[in-house]
Protein backbone atom coordinates (compact mmCIF):
# COMPACT_ATOMS: atom_id res chain seq x y z
CA UNK A 1 0.00 0.00 0.00
CA UNK A 2 1.20 3.56 -0.66
CA UNK A 3 3.01 5.53 2.00
CA UNK A 4 0.81 7.33 4.57
CA UNK A 5 2.30 10.79 3.79
CA UNK A 6 0.26 11.07 0.55
CA UNK A 7 -2.63 13.51 0.26
CA UNK A 8 -5.83 11.78 1.46
CA UNK A 9 -7.64 12.33 -1.87
CA UNK A 10 -4.94 10.31 -3.62
CA UNK A 11 -4.66 7.47 -1.11
CA UNK A 12 -7.78 5.56 -2.18
CA UNK A 13 -7.06 5.68 -5.93
CA UNK A 14 -3.46 4.76 -5.15
CA UNK A 15 -4.62 1.77 -3.12
CA UNK A 16 -6.98 0.68 -5.89
CA UNK A 17 -4.16 0.97 -8.42
CA UNK A 18 -1.83 -0.97 -6.17
CA UNK A 19 -4.44 -3.72 -5.81
CA UNK A 20 -4.95 -3.76 -9.58
CA UNK A 21 -1.21 -4.36 -10.06
CA UNK A 22 -1.33 -7.12 -7.46
CA UNK A 23 -4.32 -8.77 -9.18
CA UNK A 24 -2.48 -8.60 -12.48
CA UNK A 25 0.62 -10.25 -10.99
CA UNK A 26 -1.55 -12.96 -9.39
CA UNK A 27 -3.30 -13.54 -12.74
CA UNK A 28 0.08 -14.02 -14.43
CA UNK A 29 1.21 -16.43 -11.71
CA UNK A 30 -2.07 -18.38 -11.98
CA UNK A 31 -1.83 -18.82 -15.73
CA UNK A 32 1.83 -19.79 -15.27
CA UNK A 33 0.84 -22.54 -12.84
CA UNK A 34 -1.86 -23.73 -15.27
CA UNK A 35 0.63 -23.74 -18.14
CA UNK A 36 3.13 -25.64 -16.01
CA UNK A 37 0.90 -28.71 -16.30
CA UNK A 38 0.96 -28.52 -20.09
CA UNK A 39 4.53 -27.35 -20.62
CA UNK A 40 6.81 -27.04 -17.54
CA UNK A 41 9.29 -24.70 -19.26
CA UNK A 42 6.61 -22.27 -20.45
CA UNK A 43 4.94 -22.42 -17.04
CA UNK A 44 8.14 -21.56 -15.16
CA UNK A 45 8.84 -18.67 -17.57
CA UNK A 46 5.35 -17.21 -17.08
CA UNK A 47 5.49 -17.55 -13.28
CA UNK A 48 8.92 -15.87 -13.35
CA UNK A 49 7.47 -13.03 -15.45
CA UNK A 50 4.86 -12.36 -12.78
CA UNK A 51 7.60 -11.40 -10.32
CA UNK A 52 8.78 -8.21 -12.10
CA UNK A 53 5.14 -7.14 -12.44
CA UNK A 54 4.63 -7.52 -8.71
CA UNK A 55 7.99 -5.81 -8.07
CA UNK A 56 7.03 -2.81 -10.23
CA UNK A 57 4.08 -2.14 -7.94
CA UNK A 58 6.05 -2.86 -4.79
CA UNK A 59 8.85 -0.46 -5.75
CA UNK A 60 6.39 2.30 -6.57
CA UNK A 61 5.00 2.46 -3.04
CA UNK A 62 4.98 6.03 -1.77
CA UNK A 63 5.63 7.61 -5.14
CA UNK A 64 2.19 7.55 -6.76
CA UNK A 65 2.44 11.23 -7.64
CA UNK A 66 4.93 10.22 -10.30
CA UNK A 67 3.07 9.59 -13.57
CA UNK A 68 3.15 5.98 -14.81
CA UNK A 69 6.18 5.20 -16.84
CA UNK A 70 5.43 3.75 -20.30
CA UNK A 71 8.26 1.27 -19.71
CA UNK A 72 6.36 -0.35 -16.83
CA UNK A 73 3.24 -0.64 -18.93
CA UNK A 74 5.21 -2.01 -21.86
CA UNK A 75 6.50 -4.70 -19.49
CA UNK A 76 2.92 -5.86 -18.85
CA UNK A 77 2.00 -5.71 -22.54
CA UNK A 78 5.18 -7.55 -23.55
CA UNK A 79 4.55 -10.22 -20.94
CA UNK A 80 0.98 -10.83 -22.13
CA UNK A 81 2.25 -11.12 -25.72
CA UNK A 82 4.97 -13.57 -24.62
CA UNK A 83 2.38 -15.63 -22.71
CA UNK A 84 0.12 -15.62 -25.79
CA UNK A 85 2.97 -16.76 -28.04
CA UNK A 86 3.89 -19.52 -25.56
CA UNK A 87 0.22 -20.56 -25.39
CA UNK A 88 0.01 -20.57 -29.18
CA UNK A 89 3.12 -22.78 -29.38
CA UNK A 90 1.70 -25.20 -26.79
CA UNK A 91 -1.68 -25.20 -28.55
CA UNK A 92 -0.21 -25.96 -31.97
CA UNK A 93 2.78 -28.15 -31.15
CA UNK A 94 1.64 -29.57 -27.79
CA UNK A 95 2.32 -33.17 -26.81
CA UNK A 96 -1.23 -34.48 -27.27
CA UNK A 97 -1.60 -36.99 -30.12
CA UNK A 98 -4.33 -34.89 -31.70
CA UNK A 99 -2.45 -31.57 -31.54
CA UNK A 100 -2.74 -29.36 -34.61
CA UNK A 101 0.86 -30.12 -35.56
CA UNK A 102 0.19 -33.88 -35.47
CA UNK A 103 -3.06 -33.49 -37.39
CA UNK A 104 -1.39 -31.41 -40.09
CA UNK A 105 1.51 -33.89 -40.32
CA UNK A 106 -0.95 -36.78 -40.65
CA UNK A 107 -2.57 -35.08 -43.64
CA UNK B 1 -12.04 4.82 -18.31
CA UNK B 2 -12.52 4.20 -14.63
CA UNK B 3 -14.10 7.18 -12.92
CA UNK B 4 -11.74 9.19 -10.77
CA UNK B 5 -12.77 11.42 -7.93
CA UNK B 6 -16.32 12.74 -7.95
CA UNK B 7 -16.39 13.34 -11.69
CA UNK B 8 -16.85 17.10 -11.46
CA UNK B 9 -13.27 18.09 -11.99
CA UNK B 10 -11.20 18.83 -15.00
CA UNK B 11 -8.13 16.63 -15.31
CA UNK B 12 -5.99 19.71 -14.75
CA UNK B 13 -7.66 21.47 -11.87
CA UNK B 14 -5.13 20.54 -9.26
CA UNK B 15 -1.60 20.28 -10.49
CA UNK B 16 -1.93 23.03 -12.96
CA UNK B 17 1.75 23.72 -13.53
CA UNK B 18 2.33 24.30 -17.21
CA UNK B 19 4.68 21.73 -18.60
CA UNK B 20 7.31 22.41 -21.19
CA UNK B 21 5.03 24.66 -23.19
CA UNK B 22 6.60 27.97 -24.04
CA UNK B 23 4.38 30.96 -24.61
CA UNK B 24 2.73 31.78 -27.92
CA UNK B 25 4.94 32.45 -30.86
CA UNK B 26 8.03 30.86 -29.42
CA UNK B 27 8.79 28.27 -32.08
CA UNK B 28 7.72 24.77 -33.05
CA UNK B 29 5.78 24.20 -29.81
CA UNK B 30 3.25 26.73 -31.08
CA UNK B 31 1.59 24.11 -33.30
CA UNK B 32 1.44 21.49 -30.53
CA UNK B 33 -1.27 21.81 -27.87
CA UNK B 34 0.09 22.72 -24.45
CA UNK B 35 0.55 19.71 -22.17
CA UNK B 36 0.23 19.70 -18.40
CA UNK B 37 0.56 16.78 -16.04
CA UNK B 38 -3.00 15.63 -15.19
CA UNK B 39 -4.34 14.87 -11.74
CA UNK B 40 -2.70 11.66 -10.49
CA UNK B 41 -6.16 10.21 -9.86
CA UNK B 42 -6.96 10.37 -13.58
CA UNK B 43 -3.59 8.90 -14.46
CA UNK B 44 -4.13 6.07 -11.98
CA UNK B 45 -7.66 5.44 -13.31
CA UNK B 46 -6.19 5.22 -16.80
CA UNK B 47 -3.55 2.81 -15.51
CA UNK B 48 -6.16 0.62 -13.79
CA UNK B 49 -8.18 0.46 -17.00
CA UNK B 50 -5.06 -0.66 -18.85
CA UNK B 51 -4.39 -3.32 -16.21
CA UNK B 52 -8.02 -4.53 -16.41
CA UNK B 53 -7.69 -4.92 -20.18
CA UNK B 54 -4.39 -6.76 -19.68
CA UNK B 55 -6.08 -9.20 -17.30
CA UNK B 56 -8.89 -9.66 -19.83
CA UNK B 57 -6.26 -10.45 -22.46
CA UNK B 58 -4.63 -12.94 -20.11
CA UNK B 59 -8.01 -14.57 -19.41
CA UNK B 60 -8.61 -14.94 -23.16
CA UNK B 61 -5.21 -16.60 -23.59
CA UNK B 62 -5.98 -18.97 -20.69
CA UNK B 63 -9.42 -19.74 -22.11
CA UNK B 64 -7.96 -20.47 -25.56
CA UNK B 65 -5.29 -22.71 -24.10
CA UNK B 66 -7.89 -24.49 -21.96
CA UNK B 67 -10.12 -25.14 -24.99
CA UNK B 68 -7.23 -26.56 -27.03
CA UNK B 69 -5.56 -28.62 -24.32
CA UNK B 70 -8.25 -29.59 -21.82
CA UNK B 71 -11.45 -30.17 -23.81
CA UNK B 72 -11.96 -33.67 -25.22
CA UNK B 73 -11.75 -33.81 -29.04
CA UNK B 74 -14.97 -33.16 -30.98
CA UNK B 75 -15.91 -36.40 -32.75
CA UNK B 76 -15.85 -35.92 -36.51
CA UNK B 77 -14.29 -32.43 -36.31
CA UNK B 78 -10.57 -33.06 -35.69
CA UNK B 79 -9.51 -29.41 -35.71
CA UNK B 80 -12.61 -28.22 -33.83
CA UNK B 81 -10.81 -27.30 -30.60
CA UNK B 82 -8.12 -25.39 -32.47
CA UNK B 83 -10.65 -23.45 -34.54
CA UNK B 84 -12.24 -22.25 -31.29
CA UNK B 85 -9.17 -21.87 -29.07
CA UNK B 86 -6.51 -20.32 -31.32
CA UNK B 87 -8.54 -17.16 -32.18
CA UNK B 88 -9.00 -16.58 -28.44
CA UNK B 89 -5.24 -16.73 -27.87
CA UNK B 90 -4.57 -14.39 -30.81
CA UNK B 91 -7.28 -12.00 -29.57
CA UNK B 92 -5.56 -11.97 -26.17
CA UNK B 93 -2.30 -10.79 -27.74
CA UNK B 94 -4.09 -8.18 -29.88
CA UNK B 95 -6.01 -6.81 -26.90
CA UNK B 96 -2.82 -6.51 -24.83
CA UNK B 97 -1.15 -4.35 -27.50
CA UNK B 98 -4.33 -2.35 -28.23
CA UNK B 99 -4.81 -1.66 -24.51
CA UNK B 100 -1.31 -0.18 -24.30
CA UNK B 101 -1.92 2.05 -27.35
CA UNK B 102 -5.31 3.09 -25.92
CA UNK B 103 -3.74 3.93 -22.58
CA UNK B 104 -1.09 6.13 -24.21
CA UNK B 105 -3.71 7.90 -26.36
CA UNK B 106 -5.89 8.54 -23.31
CA UNK B 107 -2.94 9.85 -21.32
CA UNK B 108 -2.00 12.22 -24.14
CA UNK B 109 -5.60 13.48 -24.29
CA UNK B 110 -5.60 14.02 -20.50
CA UNK B 111 -2.34 15.96 -20.71
CA UNK B 112 -3.78 18.19 -23.45
CA UNK B 113 -7.15 18.55 -21.68
CA UNK B 114 -8.87 17.14 -24.76
CA UNK B 115 -11.88 14.75 -24.84
CA UNK B 116 -10.84 11.12 -24.46
CA UNK B 117 -10.70 9.28 -27.79
CA UNK B 118 -13.22 6.49 -28.36
CA UNK B 119 -11.81 3.05 -27.78
CA UNK B 120 -12.21 0.26 -30.32
CA UNK B 121 -11.47 -2.40 -27.71
CA UNK B 122 -15.03 -3.10 -26.48
CA UNK B 123 -16.28 -3.52 -30.04
CA UNK B 124 -13.30 -5.67 -31.00
CA UNK B 125 -13.82 -7.88 -27.95
CA UNK B 126 -17.59 -8.20 -28.50
CA UNK B 127 -17.22 -8.96 -32.21
CA UNK B 128 -14.52 -11.58 -31.70
CA UNK B 129 -16.25 -13.30 -28.80
CA UNK B 130 -19.49 -13.33 -30.85
CA UNK B 131 -17.60 -14.84 -33.80
CA UNK B 132 -15.88 -17.46 -31.65
CA UNK B 133 -19.20 -18.38 -29.98
CA UNK B 134 -20.79 -18.83 -33.42
CA UNK B 135 -17.91 -21.01 -34.60
CA UNK B 136 -18.10 -23.04 -31.37
CA UNK B 137 -21.83 -23.61 -31.89
CA UNK B 138 -21.21 -24.75 -35.48
CA UNK B 139 -18.43 -27.12 -34.35
CA UNK B 140 -20.67 -28.61 -31.63
CA UNK B 141 -23.55 -29.07 -34.10
CA UNK B 142 -21.25 -30.63 -36.71
CA UNK B 143 -19.79 -33.06 -34.19
CA UNK B 144 -23.29 -33.97 -32.94
CA UNK B 145 -24.54 -34.80 -36.43
CA UNK B 146 -21.57 -37.02 -37.32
Amino acid sequence: MPAPNLQPRVIDPANRTSLAWTRTAVAFAAIGVAMFKLSPVAGVVVVALSLPIWAVNHRRRGSVEVPSSPRRLRLVTGTVVIVALAALTVAIFGHSPDSLGQLLRAR
Amino acid sequence: MTRAGDGHESPHDRRGEAAESPGPGTGPAEAEPAETEPDPRFTMANERTFLAWSRTALALVAAGLGVVQLLPPFPGVPVGRHVVGIPLIVLGAVIAVAAYLDMMRNQRALRRDEPLPRSLLPRLLAATIGGVATVAAIVVLLSATR
